[in-house]
């Protein structure tokens, strides 16, 4: 498809934001409710209480298929433009969820959250520098997937690729490998943390710790606890996802001076100009909602206001799944292989394994929140 | 002639950075939405019950004005807490306050109604325009 401007470019949208607002609106209003009465196995509400579906699951799920089963796995051109606001939905939606937290249980969490993500985010990266090395991968190839898979799946594995001298084809390696192990943690995470009776902090702290990709760790709160308001879920991870996000110009950073130290170039790159080509802003409206939270300007926690604000925030979710789904692509998944999906398999696994160890053993089961 | 460019990008912004913005726009206007139709629009508020439990007092009275902090309502609820890694359920009343100044219109629960989160209407009231209910 040809890149349109201004008005047309407007008018691109529209179909395809039409139809992902159909689809959730279809899921909620008809099918969610249908799942909480259906009678499956003589149990009432078996697709809710046994397969724990909610219409977050619900809409990745109608993504995939979108994609997979009905366009043959392509999304067609008059439904593209529109699909590629998903970003921009799954970005306001962090954006909002902002305002959970007040500044002062930020605080309180944000100890664990960052000496957690810290050492997962480093840890990993040299996991997958030494597991790359010893699996004979190209050094830029390692870069990206240390990046791809120690921060944040997409936004790391773009931002480092052109540092690194990465080829298109290494970014899409890392990031289908990425994503393939987050797919399959979106929909065994629930399961596991219902097994082990998990609290809603520790199922954030292990979820945000271990699953790399922004939309997946909101996902796969919600669809353990789909209630977005504090003290769920979402509201812990989302903590550690934010923490996370913060790190990537850091770990940018931090990879491309290993790439370059190599080539004797180190002298080219600076930490302020990668934090200034490459810090994700709409964190700092994250922050801006936390604040205006403290101040009690969104509404008083339990208002009809905010009541109404956390509505407008779960569409706002549920248009970014739809589209989240639809850009999973089966056929693109399978095509990962060989070395890179080794280890990038190897660092998701570990990581995911050892995170939901560490909070088994050392985080309570409650957060002073 | 040559093939059209394709666009293979997952935005339909120019860079990251423009699509942080635009995102940060729309936030805001989502936002500020919400707030002028509470604060202006909406004339009344249906207060339904914020958790399941059993209505044990209503403290307001039809037609009565009330300011922000003031009790409406008690509920028995059932509170559970981890103390020490265990969990520990025991039953508590609790207070719901006013979130916002007005006029009660009208009180569909009584005292021992036994009611369920978000289902069950407790009562309705006319906030002051301008302040968010």
């Amino acid at each position: 498809m040809e890149e349109k401007h201004g008005m047309a470019k407007v008018m691109a949208i529209i179909p395809g934001l039409a139809f992902m607002v159909f689809t959730l609106y279809i899921l909620r209003t008809y099918v969610e409710p249908w799942m909480a009465h259906a009678v499956v196995l003589g149990q009432k509400g078996w697709f809710v209480k046994v397969l724990h579906l909610n219409y977050i699951l619900l809409a990745i799920i109608a993504g995939m298929l979108y994609r997979n089963l009905m366009w043959g796995g392509k999304i067609p051109g008059w439904a593209e433009e529109g699909f590629r606001t998903t970003r921009l939905f799954i970005k306001s939606g962090v954006m909002m969820l902002g305002s959970l937290y007040t500044i002062q249980s930020l605080a309180k969490v944000g100890g664990v959250a960052i000496t957690l993500i810290m050492a997962f985010v480093f840890g990993t990266i040299f996991f997958i520098m030494y597991y790359g090395r010893v699996q004979k991968m190209d050094r830029s190839l390692i870069g990206v997937m240390a990046a791809a898979c120690g921060v944040c799946g997409v936004s790391a594995a773009i931002a480092t690729a052109p540092a690194v001298r990465a080829k298109s084809a290494d970014v899409a390696l890392a990031i289908a490998t990425v994503l393939g192990f987050g797919i399959a943690s979106m929909f065994v995470s629930p399961f596991i943390g219902h097994m082990l009776h998990l609290t809603d902090y520790q199922y954030g702290a292990w979820v945000g710790t271990g699953i790399l990709n922004s939309g997946q760790v909101l996902a796969t709160c919600l669809a353990y606890n789909p209630t977005i308001a504090p003290g769920t879920a979402v509201a812990y991870g989302e903590i550690w996802n934010v923490v996370r996000v913060i790190s990537i110009p850091f770990v940018v950073f931090f990879v491309t001076m290993w790439y370059w130290r190599a080539e004797a170039q180190t002298e080219h790159i600076t930490l302020g100009g990668i934090i200034k080509d490459k810090f994700p802003i709409f964190i700092l409206g994250f922050f801006t909602m936390t604040a205006l939270s403290s101040l009690e300007m969104l509404g008083a926690e339990g208002s009809s206001t905010i009541h109404l604000m956390r509505t407008v925030m779960s569409w706002i979710f549920g248009l970014g799944l739809v589209g989240q789904g639809a850009y999973i692509d089966v056929r693109e998944l399978r095509a990962a292989g060989g070395a890179p999906l080794k280890v990038g398999f190897a660092a998701g696994l570990f990581k995911y394994a050892l995170a939901l160890v560490i909070v088994l053993l050392f985080v309570s089961k409650e957060a002073n929140f | 002639m040559s093939e059209p460019k394709k666009n293979t990008k997952m935005t339909v912004f120019k860079t990251d950075r423009h699509e942080d913005l635009a995102a940060m726009f729309f936030v805001t206007i989502a936002v500020v939405s919400v707030l002028v139709y509470m604060a202006y629009i909406v004339p009344s508020i249906t207060l339904k019950a914020p958790m399941d439990g059993k209505v044990v007092a209503i403290s307001v009275q039809p037609e009565a004005q009330v300011k922000k902090g003031d009790l409406l309502y008690s509920m028995e609820i059932k509170q559970k807490k981890y103390v020490h890694d265990t969990l520990e359920e025991k039953i508590v009343t609790k207070d719901f306050h006013a979130k916002t100044s007005g006029k009660i219109l009208s009180i569909s629960a009584k005292p021992g109604d036994v009611v369920k989160k978000d289902k069950n209407e407790i009562l309705v009231l006319e906030h002051e325009k301008g302040v968010l209910p």
